[in-house]
């Protein structure tokens, strides 16, 4: 039976260390994905293949794959059609959720410019500036609070469709922009290009599916290069630009002594105040007074890579961690935001002591106490929340504690601006870099963790791949949690490289893979490639670089990889999208895009070949730039 | 002899076939007043995963001469000779479990028929009313890929050899116009094929490297 279970674990992650814990959920009969995607088994094909409308009520229709049966639906939707607005509606999904993040940090921020908010203030108030001179906002001879109010001003009318214009589009290379006015897919509104594409989504409205599709690409555009970048750029305003920081990271940061509070989620805009405040004096003595050494936070998900990167606190891990964080016994409470939080959390935290403790308007779990978080009481809240974590944890049964492993240290806090830093003030020695070829490229690793994979094991091994390579990782969100539990984030993992990589690396004192924060985050991955190519002189979709996506599950990776390509990357994602059903929408994003945005998708599962394909596009990349 | 053949390279696991049969099988024979049944209606046909994420539907074969016919010690398992078909008389069964042992297709499973009754034999009854009536069972009829088959045994055996030969004679002239798996459908599988190699879920290949 044991063996059983172990093999089990075996094929589920390669992470060492947590197969204890997961062993444990299977020996105790802790429900977690893992078990959900068995019992799941077999999931729908005309699901899976994308030819599945269950739109409207003539439906749901269906089209047979094998072209024999039935090839429409009841409206006359064609496998083309039903697979484009299938994937044109989660696209529409993925940018509004990174938009509407972005939209909470935004109404933080102008609050905060308002005076309204409680526990905020403008931290960074040299890249407010530089921000502001970004999009056209007079700074000389006026207060940080003028020009904050301001920037809110047009940043929210940015949502609707009153300017008919992203400002942060201006940062990508007159090349790309070029490229995306050709094409009819400037976007022109965060909001607007969603709302849209809900609209041709309808039955009757868009029937031609590379004219959906292409509205896809603007409504992900308007995610990286709006909702995304404003998430990015005014939580580094409220909060702090990210510096080169050193952590920890696997479930191992949990502490059998402390108060353990897990903030898990993705917007920084609550977790940042909780930090706060369990800094508080007064809650660490009441810590101690209920037996604890003190408070420990950790992080899960993207808003624990916001307090990592702007903070240093310790991850607990990524996506698929969450359960068998729980599982750990050590856990008071884990304080939820949205996006990425699996509904049957209650059900493990139940096995324990543990309180889920939810805080959003929006995301409202059963059986988690709802402590509800607005800017204007938002310390009040979080002092609330933080006392609740030390009640719990006098219910706390120390017998049923198993933290299974030791920290993993690594570097993150990979920010453009601390990049720049660490490079010297200047992005030049890394275009030399690049140019020497003792960097032969960059690639953008993203996305999240998918239990179809095993644990880790794309991110993981794309990676190492990359590395021998001499090619240059970025990544962000459950890619670079990964990376990092596999000890890949810190300077000595330059051991690993390649010796171009190495040598620049060790120069430098960097890990081989730069840790560039959460997934709203991918939008530093634009604005670093848009310093890049503006360097060289050429589009985006002319760098020596590539985007991957090797364990993705969320829509919003759907999105992410969207912009990507559509800004110029050719990104290559693990899972195939649901598109398979229809062939000409498959030669679409993996051929034809080329002639619209000079960049495509492809699909790899198998991350060492994916690591060559790329290698084999940055290569003749470089070709083509003659060096 | 007419009987349900199954296709494993068309079957997708959509289910559709265990959503049917299930309601064909419910008082009132409608998905939503299915749903108040009790004890709930399930289905006799079951759709599993294979190796490489590929399924299978499997349900009874209705065998002649029936292992399950034969094994059952108070006859409660019989063969209805207008559809060749095997029955079970719920009202005999003594929930033995002897039929589900020998079932060559372990098509057997021991449900309740009704409230605080016993759990009895469980399985594919060929959809007789619905044969009675000339229609095809219930899981053909919702399968949308033709997967399920309702056909006489030499028909289709037929029918699947003149593919055959059509197969082997247009791969020997390298090509040929046999209208084969639409190209978008093989390299889905072949993905699938790919996924199940480095997820937790069967595959065909062993990983070579199970840790990175």
């Amino acid at each position: 039976m044991s063996t059983e279970i172990d093999k089990k674990v075996d094929e589920r992650t390669i992470d060492e260390d947590e197969k204890q814990t997961m062993k444990r959920t299977l020996d105790e009969n802790i429900e977690t994905a893992w078990d959900r995607l068995e019992a799941q088994q077999p999931q729908c094909g005309f699901g899976q293949l994308g030819i599945c409308c269950n739109s409207c009520k003539m439906g749901p229709c269906q089209v047979d794959p094998f072209e024999e049966g039935p090839q429409r639906g009841v409206c006359g939707a064609d496998a083309n059609l039903i697979v484009a607005r299938n994937l044109l509606n989660d696209m529409a999904a993925g940018s509004a959720s990174h938009s509407d993040h972005g939209r909470e940090v935004l109404e933080t921020f102008y609050e905060t410019a308002n005076g309204e908010s409680q526990g905020y203030e403008l931290l960074d108030t040299e890249k407010l500036k530089n921000v502001a001179q970004d999009i056209g906002i007079e700074v000389e001879g006026r207060s940080n609070l003028e020009i904050a109010k301001e920037m809110g001003e047009q940043f929210l009318a940015e949502y609707g469709m009153v300017k008919g214009k992203l400002d942060f589009t201006d940062r990508a290379p007159e090349k790309t922009r070029e490229i995306w006015n050709q094409a009819g897919i400037m976007p022109r509104g965060i909001d607007r290009e969603v709302v849209e594409a809900m609209h041709r989504v309808h039955m009757g409205v868009g029937a031609d599916y590379t004219n959906m599709l292409l509205h896809g690409l603007r409504t992900s555009l308007a995610d990286g290069w709006g909702g995304s970048m404003m998430a990015t750029e005014l939580s580094d305003i409220l909060f702090g630009t990210p510096k080169v920081t050193q952590s920890t990271v696997n479930l191992g940061t949990l502490k059998e002594e402390m108060v353990n509070i897990v903030l898990h989620g993705h917007n920084p805009v609550l977790s940042d105040v909780v930090v706060k405040a369990a800094n508080d004096q007064e809650l660490v003595d009441q810590a101690k007074a209920a037996g604890a050494e003190g408070i420990n936070l950790v992080g899960l998900c993207c808003t624990g890579n916001e307090l990592l990167m702007r903070k240093g606190i310790p991850m607990a891990g990524n996506m698929l961690n969450q359960e068998l964080a729980l599982a750990t016994g050590a856990v008071d409470a884990m304080i939820i935001d949205y996006q990425c939080i699996f509904p049957s959390l209650p059900q493990v935290a139940k096995c324990f002591h543990s309180k889920v403790i939810s805080t959003s308007e929006k995301s409202k779990v059963p059986g988690a106490v709802h402590k509800e978080f607005h800017p204007e009481n938002a310390y009040d809240t979080a002092i609330e929340i933080v006392e609740l974590a030390i009640d719990t944890y006098k219910e706390r049964n120390p017998q049923k504690v198993e933290i299974p492993c030791e920290p993993m240290e690594m570097v993150a806090g990979f920010s453009v601006e601390a990049i720049k830093e660490e490079l010297g003030g200047s992005f030049k020695p890394l275009i030399d870099a690049i140019t020497s070829g003792k960097i032969k490229g960059i690639v953008g690793s993203v996305g999240c963790s998918n239990p179809k994979i095993q644990h880790d094991y794309g991110h993981v091994n794309l990676a190492k791949e990359l590395m021998k390579k001499d090619i240059l990782m970025v990544e962000t969100g459950c890619a670079a949690v990964a990376s990092g539990k596999a000890g890949l984030l810190v300077p000595e993992a330059a051991k690993m490289a390649g010796d171009g990589l190495r040598e620049v690396c060790e120069s430098l004192n960097i890990p081989p893979i730069l840790h560039m924060g959460s997934c709203v985050d991918c939008s530093r991955i634009l604005a670093l490639a848009g310093e890049l190519a503006n360097a060289l002189d050429v589009g985006i979709d002319q760098l020596p670089a590539a985007g991957a996506a090797p364990e993705w599950y969320a829509q919003k990776a759907l999105t992410i990889a969207s912009y990507f390509v559509a800004s110029g990357f050719y990104t290559v994602v693990g899972l195939p999208p649901n598109t398979n059903g229809s062939q000409k929408v498959t030669d679409l994003l993996t051929d034809e895009l080329e002639d619209v945005v000079n960049a495509k998708f492809a699909v790899e599962p198998d991350p060492k070949i994916a690591a060559r394909m790329i290698e084999r596009h940055i290569l003749s990349q470089r070709e083509e730039l003659g060096i | 002899m007419k009987v349900v053949f199954a296709d494993v390279e068309r079957c997708v696991g959509c289910r559709h076939c265990e959503m049917a049969c299930a309601v064909e099988h419910s008082s009132g024979k409608d998905l939503y007043s299915m749903l108040t049944d009790k004890p709930k209606s399930q289905p006799r046909i079951q759709v599993g995963l294979g190796i490489d994420l590929m399924t299978f539907p499997n349900k009874c074969q209705h065998c002649d001469p029936a292992p399950c016919e034969n094994a059952c010690p108070i006859d409660a398992i019989y063969h209805d000779s207008e559809f060749d078909s095997v029955q079970v008389e719920a009202e005999k069964c003594i929930s033995c479990g002897m039929c589900a042992m020998v079932c060559p297709n372990d098509a057997i499973a021991f449900r309740q028929l009704e409230e605080d009754g016993n759990d009895i034999a469980y399985k594919c009854d060929h959809c007789l009313e619905r044969l009675q009536e000339a229609k095809k069972p219930a899981c053909v009829e919702a399968c949308r890929t033709d997967a399920l088959i309702y056909a006489e045994a030499n028909e289709l055996s037929n029918q699947r050899q003149t593919k055959l030969f059509r197969n082997i004679t247009s791969q020997i002239r390298g090509g040929g116009n046999h209208k084969e798996i639409p190209k978008n459908i093989k390299s889905f599988k072949k993905l699938q094929e790919k996924i199940a190699q480095i997820g937790p879920l069967p595959s065909s290949k062993k990983r070579e490297d199970s840790k990175a």
